[in-house]
């Protein structure tokens, strides 16, 4: 059994309509941007592996919700960063990884087996494992509650969204810090 | 003023919020100012981290500084060429280089002599500061082109500032 990454993105919006959201470069860039395109979506271009640092930084200067949406294959890449996450102790940040077992904007070529969950525990950091859409939902209203930071591995099925958000990349966090200091 | 005050009274000048780093013994008695300082610190766990963490903090207002060693700012290559130069995501860097005068060990020579280059390739501003008289004004004024640019720009910091290895004499 697999969630719906639109259906468990647009429960992120709709649970923290105010949060900050960074999104992983590729498809949970292209599923938020299809789901939602919001002032405080923090697209990622580039630099696959450094989105949930990204969101720590964001947690710093900020007391609003901050949550990214990262992929089992950019976590792969810096699965040390839950103990960042743990390090940096922000009571805003959720850090959600969507494994849909493929690394979906290079060609869909399977990515390594890995329990993300037992991982982030391992290195200090809450976390839970879910694989539908209410028991995401659920979990990320948990989350959100919890107060220190905490991870959620959420199994998806596989996805080819048609939305991109801006290639003006240098807009996108312009348009994040002006929401930020409305 | 020792080396590491100006580094700390040029931050706090510049007023950095939050400072990200990797573990360095020649930054010590920097990082010890910063906590006396009352300045955030943020330990990360790789150089690349140290960069998002930084252009993350940019969209909330905040300043945020970079530290680590030379072979860690080479880690974080992509970070830079792909998501704090192409998003316009602006920090100061402090970066102790090895591999120029005094370097004993071949394996920091090829990035810590050419990292100059390399942040020239990429279009990243840079300077090595080799004595330490000016570093407060240094630091402070890297700082305010960063920001106001809304650009990275590193300090690179010699060993002639930062001292060297037994080894090598």
């Amino acid at each position: 059994m697999a969630a719906d990454q639109f259906a468990c993105t647009a429960a992120v919006v709709e649970e923290t309509p105010d949060a900050v959201v960074v999104s992983n470069l590729g498809v949970a860039s292209y599923v938020l941007a299809e789901v939602a395109d919001r002032d405080r979506n923090f697209y990622l271009w580039g630099s696959m592996g450094s989105t949930t640092a990204t969101g720590v930084g964001v947690a710093h200067g900020t007391d609003e919700q901050v949550t990214v949406l990262t992929g089992d294959g950019s976590l792969t890449m810096s699965l040390g960063v839950c103990s960042t996450v743990v390090t940096a102790d922000q009571p805003n940040l959720t850090v959600v990884c969507f494994d849909n077992g493929i690394y979906g904007t290079t060609g869909g070529q399977p990515t390594p087996s890995i329990d993300f969950a037992a991982a982030a525990e391992a290195q200090g950091l809450s976390a839970t494992s879910v694989a539908d859409d209410d028991a995401f939902a659920a979990a990320y209203a948990d989350a959100v509650d919890h107060e220190g930071p905490s991870l959620i591995e959420c199994a998806v099925e596989p996805t080819d969204p048609e939305a991109r958000p801006t290639f003006d990349f240098p807009h996108i966090p312009r348009r994040v810090r002006d929401s930020l200091n409305e | 003023m020792s080396w590491e005050a100006e580094i700390v009274n040029g931050l706090l000048d510049a007023e950095i919020d939050l400072v990200t780093q990797l573990p360095d013994g020649a930054m010590g008695a920097v990082l010890e100012g910063l906590h006396e300082a009352d300045v955030d610190t943020l330990r990360v766990e790789r150089e690349e981290s140290a960069i998002a963490a930084a252009s993350g903090a940019w969209v909330t207002g905040e300043r945020a500084a970079v530290m680590c060693q030379s072979s860690g700012l080479a880690n974080a290559i992509n970070a830079i060429g792909s998501l704090s130069v192409p998003a316009r995501l602006p920090f100061l860097a402090l970066v102790t280089r090895r591999g120029d005068l005094g370097e004993f060990n071949i394996a920091q020579v090829p990035a810590g002599y050419g990292l100059p280059a390399m942040m020239d390739e990429m279009g990243v501003r840079h300077t090595v500061v080799s004595e330490p008289g000016a570093l407060r004004k240094t630091v402070r004024m890297a700082a305010d082109s960063a920001f106001s640019t809304r650009t990275p720009y590193v300090v690179f910091l010699d060993a002639t500032v930062t001292g060297y290895g037994q080894e090598a004499q």
